[in-house]
């Protein structure tokens, strides 16, 4: 074989080894990686969720809540959680994108009249010690029972009802924001969510 | 030079953080608690040993002027196995690694290892000096991972040790804590091996 064409073959023939075994892997792992995902989105729904008897994953409504840069339909997803066929609460994502490093991401959970039930940090990189405080539940429970009359969302320091952290102002600010844009749309779509939350 | 010889040298003369300061944007990031330093430093160990085992395997069949991108294409996909595993099986370590891991690829002390070492050697020694590397990797980052955490948080793998009463000293887990860690650590080993000289 001359110089090139050994070259050509040898590093062929070892990325088809290498997309070969990736391939093998990667349908081996799929289920789990997909179980871990679901179950992920289950501890959420749990916490943040008055108590439910169905599987708010399998019953939920996906709505376009605006577009994207190109245009295209930004969608929602809103699990439903049912206790004796009747929607008991609805949960649903929101991400703040104002945090103080990368997107903050929450599962917010409301009762059908609009009281937050629960809320739940998902993912979040805020500065270990200051702002990742937002996940311990000392901040998180300040927001059951909330609802979007009466309360001033905005934290403390600027005049609102929701306790800051000590040195670490920009996290809750993002997070009782979002919050408060993700009540606002459930109000305003209400009636599409609950329109099948009678008796089944 | 003995197997045992070779898996030792990655320990302690040749480590790879501490003595050759190799794969030290991973060591500085991701040590900020004593368990994700260890789960790391398994994962790059893992990815270490089958990168260095398939290397000294393939040596003679992989043309030199071809070699750096075989390498990297082994290196990658053990990289993917262990990503894509640790999602199926371990979530909440895979969450906290987080972007780490796909960057296993590009850590010195792999494609280091694979070029100095094991693809200039057999297969028996190859693995051996990958376990070593590893041994000594994963060791240097779980040190490091709980000096950080004990002063930056005052737990060590999650359990509180020095009570609440503790003030933690944050600057610890911050970005600078891993320079000021890794520097004083680095510290006391050259005075340790200045002292037994």
């Amino acid at each position: 074989m001359s110089g090139l064409s050994r070259l050509v073959v040898t590093l062929t023939l070892i990325t088809l080894g290498a997309g070969l075994l990736l391939s093998l892997v990667e349908s081996l792992t799929r289920a789990p990686i997909a179980e871990q995902r679901r179950l992920e989105t289950l501890r959420a729904l749990q916490t943040v969720l008055p108590p439910f008897d169905n599987n708010p994953d399998a019953d939920s409504i996906a709505l376009v809540i605006g577009q994207d840069k190109k245009g295209r339909d930004l969608e929602r997803t809103f699990y439903r959680g049912r206790l004796n066929g009747v929607i008991s609460g609805i949960a649903f994502t929101v991400v703040a994108a104002d945090g103080y490093s990368g997107n903050i991401s929450m599962m917010v959970g409301v009762d059908p009249a609009g009281t937050v039930s629960g809320l739940e940090i998902l993912s979040s990189a805020e500065t270990p010690g200051l702002g990742d405080k937002i996940t311990r539940s000392e901040f998180k429970s300040q927001f059951k029972g909330k609802t979007l009359d009466g309360v001033d969302w905005r934290v403390r320091k600027d005049g609102g009802d929701f306790d800051q952290i000590t040195g670490a102002t920009i996290s809750p600010r993002a997070v009782v924001k979002a919050v408060h844009q993700g009540l606002l749309f459930f109000r305003d779509h209400r009636r599409e969510l609950l329109i099948d939350g009678g008796n089944q | 030079m003995s197997l045992y010889q070779e898996f030792k040298r990655g320990l302690w003369k040749e480590n790879a953080v501490f003595r050759l300061l190799l794969g030290l944007c991973p060591t500085l990031a991701v040590t900020t608690s004593a368990e994700n330093g260890l789960g790391m430093g398994l994962a790059t160990t893992f990815v270490l040993v089958g990168s260095n085992v398939v290397v000294s395997l393939l040596r003679r069949l992989i043309p030199s002027k071809v070699r750096i991108p075989a390498f990297i294409v082994i290196i990658a996909s053990f990289v993917t196995v262990v990503q894509l595993c640790m999602e199926a099986y371990f979530y909440d370590l895979y969450k906290a690694l987080g972007i780490f891991i796909p960057l296993i690829v590009v850590n010195c002390v792999i494609l280091g290892r694979a070029e100095a070492f094991a693809s200039k050697n057999s297969l028996l020694p190859s693995l051996v000096d990958g376990l070593g590397m590893g041994t000594g990797f994963t060791l240097a980052l779980f040190v490091l991972g709980a000096v950080r955490e004990l002063f930056g948080s005052g737990a060590l793998l999650g359990y509180s040790v020095l009570g609440s009463s503790y003030q933690p000293f944050l600057l610890m887990i911050l970005p600078p804590g891993a320079f000021i860690a890794m520097g004083l650590l680095l510290a006391a080993m050259n005075r340790f091996d200045a002292r037994r000289r």
